[in-house]
């Protein structure tokens, strides 16, 4: 989607893009709380599915990667995986603590330094594990991005910076020593 | 009629392979040595009903390596069967002839600590990623990170930009 194409198909795609946002959950080396959290999403009392949002199996049906816990180092290439089969245009939701910045994890010898090392991250939740109104939060914020996105013609107009804290200049990225 | 197990019986009959401890009411260690490991636990089985096996662990005392093999049975008195390796030369026969389960342990303590078990037919990697480096033992007291190493996941080159 290189130039803004403002025909009645591209406009319906985007319409309903954001009026449906399939979403597709990870677990990186999580300690599950946030899927629970994210299974509370699901039921009767937040029921995200009357906003339209829909979690799916596979990724190759998802507009959305939610990614919960910090990266493993066996995980990493498999969530790289995971990422590159979703179809563009594609968003991140880096989920809780670990996603964030570590959280409990930060430093172990077997973690990526941070999520954004491994995928580009859109947006970030914090919470240990984050509340489900906070994951809903999260998932219009990345819908705006989306919108926006779909104006500019693209996801190039907004640099990706990597997370505060991780500085990941001029050094293998793999391990905090 | 069988006698009952009881920690005085183990005591009697476990004298053979070492020195055998009472640490606990119910908790019995007995230190061995590696070449007697596998009739000990041989042994125990058959004669005194020790017939799970709870879990293998290991600790790095600095000079050796020691595992303890607990096991435990019906009469609820657990087992510890320790064995020293040296630091420089880790190698031990395996158990997971008698104790099946023992294999995944000893791929774990493989992984981690770096003790070879001889004769386990599946010494893959199973805790670590695959492209850890081999001759990097994280367990270990006297391992730190080095700053230089690969160890695995996706190397990230340097951000334009940023």
């Amino acid at each position: 989607m290189a130039v803004p194409d403002t025909g009645m198909s591209r406009r319906l795609v985007n319409w309903a893009r954001a009026k449906s946002p399939w979403i597709t959950v990870y677990n990186s080396g999580a300690c599950n709380a946030c899927d629970i959290e994210i299974i509370a999403c699901l039921m009767p009392r937040f029921d995200v599915e009357r906003f339209g949002i829909l979690v799916k199996g596979s990724p190759r049906h998802a507009d959305i990667l939610i990614v919960t816990g910090h990266v493993t180092l066996k995980q990493a290439s498999r969530l790289r995986r995971v990422w590159e089969q979703m179809p563009e245009p594609k968003y991140v939701i880096a989920m809780g603590a670990c996603g964030a910045a570590g959280g409990v994890f930060h430093g172990l010898y077997h973690m990526m330094a941070c999520v954004d090392c491994v995928v580009p991250v859109d947006v970030y939740v914090a919470g240990c594990p984050p509340r489900p109104d906070e994951i809903i939060n999260a998932v219009v914020t990345c819908l705006n991005l989306m919108a926006e996105d779909a104006a500019h013609g693209g996801k190039e107009w907004r640099r990706k910076k990597p997370a505060t804290g991780a500085d990941t200049e001029g050094k293998s990225c793999t391990v905090i020593p | 009629m069988t006698r009952p197990v009881t920690v005085e019986t183990i005591t009697e009959r476990m004298k053979e392979f070492g020195v055998v401890e009472q640490v606990r009411k119910n908790r019995i260690r007995v230190k061995t040595v590696p070449d007697r490991i596998h009739d000990a636990i041989t042994t125990s089985q058959a004669m005194l009903g020790f017939d799970r096996l709870i879990t293998i662990s290991t600790v790095d005392n600095g000079e050796t390596l020691e595992l303890l093999y607990h096991l435990i049975g019906s009469h609820r008195i657990i087992i510890s069967l320790s064995i020293e390796l040296p630091r420089d030369k880790p190698v031990t026969p395996t158990v997971s002839d008698l104790l099946l389960p023992a294999g995944i342990y000893e791929r774990q303590i493989h992984d981690l600590f770096g003790i070879t078990f001889e004769g386990n037919p599946n010494m893959k990697k199973i805790i670590l990623n695959e492209d850890w480096p081999g001759d990097e033992f994280p367990l270990r007291k006297d391992w730190t990170p080095g700053p230089d190493v690969f160890y695995g996941g996706i190397r990230v080159e340097k951000r334009e930009g940023s």
